[in-house]
């Protein structure tokens, strides 16, 4: 799995930290998406695609 | 039924609290983008369908700003989403800066970590409920929890004084009031002198809270109007009466109106509560018109043409209930497949206030079902008095748990 984050897009609405907060943080100084793990084991796939497909701003691309 | 022989007046009528019309399937399937007259009594479209309402909501041909505002359709005749605001030309700019001044101090992270602090303020309510009980057999629920958890959360928050509560409150009830006509704008200004007697009380001695960092931003940036300020934190200030309290008495109601999903949610708390959170925040539909757009240009979409500068009624209660997105729409069902909602936006103007809302609202049903499994409603749901504001709601949950 790859994940891409577009932080120009990012609205820092925090969903993709509460899907997969193993993945996903908020940078602490503006709250926009900081990535953890770009290639997190394939398990953890479908909190990771919930996670994209519940950004307000799809700012999140998850390639298999 | 027909729904094109002559303009929809909105709001559409509503059997109960918990649903809604069901003339928005009808225009769902025949007309997803169709023309109406506001509560107000101008033009507009009213958007009903997920598709083109998540679609709006993150198309940046559609704002909140409006080119001329004195000639723009107004709205509810609520003091909130009533018509355009902020400033047409610098709205997209101007928002950002918002968004990015705020976004740290509602992240995900940080709620979370308020989230013992909630537990114990649940706690805490939830003993005085329990205490009261023993004395007369039914409390209210809405007075007891649904407002002060909220409303004690976004004070801290926002570096407001608890104790100015009962004013603050009051405001925000006739701000959103749909039938007091004048007095709805009047307590908007009282709110604003409110707020700005607090900024400046607080601006000798600024501390940790969302206000303070934005009076040192608004002291900082030029750019950034004081009463574009000012309107933000009673903005804020207003988002946090007039939503977390509703959806918990809403949720209240969805749960114990069907005592099955009570059941499944008492059987197992800390395992449901966060799916059944989400589906109370698809089901729930405060109020009954939606969120407020104005065209910035003209768009051709679903079969109609919006002009630049028409009005849109983007309808999230209707939106979240599309049997073409949702398996058995309008059923409560927190085991549904479908995981997304539109019940805080989407977009930019996604709520900020969303991780905070979600934490309050875990907390809350996970204690109730631990501490008062056999919670049940005191009067039936048709008998409850219902807010007459845009943001809807119950003005009463009352609750009782003695043996029948």
């Amino acid at each position: 799995m790859n994940i891409v984050v577009d932080q120009g897009k990012c609205v820092g609405a925090g969903q993709c930290v509460l899907a997969a907060d193993d993945v996903f943080d908020q940078r602490d100084d503006d709250g926009l998406v900081d990535l953890l793990d770009a290639s997190p084991p394939a398990e953890r796939l479908a909190d990771v695609r919930h996670a994209a497909a519940v950004c307000p701003a799809s700012a999140i691309a998850v390639s298999e | 039924m027909s729904i094109d022989a002559e303009r929809l007046k909105l709001p559409l009528a509503r059997p109960n609290v918990l649903d809604l019309a069901p003339l928005y399937e009808v225009l769902r399937r025949d007309a997803p983008i169709a023309p109406v007259t506001t509560p107000a009594g101008d033009p507009a479209w009213l958007v009903t369908r997920y598709e083109e309402v998540r679609l709006l909501l993150g198309d940046k041909r559609f704002g909140r700003s409006h080119p001329e505002p004195e000639k723009a359709s107004r709205i509810s005749t609520a003091a909130v989403q009533d018509g355009p605001t902020g400033e047409y030309a610098t709205e997209e700019a101007d928002h950002t800066r918002m968004r990015r001044l705020l976004t740290p101090a509602f992240s995900a992270k940080r709620m979370r970590m308020l989230g013992e602090n909630m537990e114990e303020l649940v706690d805490s309510c939830l003993d005085a409920l329990i205490a009261e009980h023993e004395q007369t057999g039914v409390v209210d629920l809405h007075r007891g929890l649904a407002f002060p958890l909220p409303v004690a959360m976004i004070c801290r928050l926002l570096g407001v004084p608890e104790e100015d509560n009962e004013l603050f409150a009051s405001l925000s009830e006739r701000m959103a009031g749909t039938e007091i006509g004048e007095e709805a704008h009047k307590a908007r200004e009282e709110f604003f002198g409110y707020m700005v007697g607090l900024v400046e009380s607080k601006r000798g001695a600024l501390g940790e809270d969302v206000i303070s960092d934005l009076v040192r931003a608004q002291a900082e940036d030029p750019s950034f109007d004081y009463v574009e300020m000012v309107r933000l934190c009673v903005g804020l200030l207003f988002a946090g009466h007039e939503t977390t309290v509703n959806r918990i008495g809403l949720g209240v109601l969805f749960l114990l109106t069907d005592r099955s999903r009570w059941d499944a949610l008492v059987a197992d708390p800390d395992g449901r509560v966060d799916a059944v959170v989400e589906e109370v925040m698809r089901l729930g539909a405060p109020g009954d018109l939606g969120l407020l757009r104005y065209a910035r240009e003209d768009v051709d979409i679903a079969g109609v043409t919006i002009k630049a500068g028409d009005a849109l009624v983007l309808s999230i209660n209707a939106a979240n209930r599309d049997a073409s997105v949702y398996s058995a729409a309008e059923e409560f069902d927190p085991d549904r497949p479908e995981r997304t909602h539109l019940g805080f936006g989407h977009g930019a103007h996604f709520c900020i206030g969303a991780s905070l809302a979600r934490t309050e609202l875990r907390v809350v049903f996970a204690a109730l079902a631990k501490r008062l499994p056999s919670m049940r409603l005191a009067k039936e749901l048709d008998q409850l008095q219902v807010r007459a504001t845009l943001t809807g709601g119950v003005a009463e949950l009352p609750v009782t748990w003695r043996s029948a």
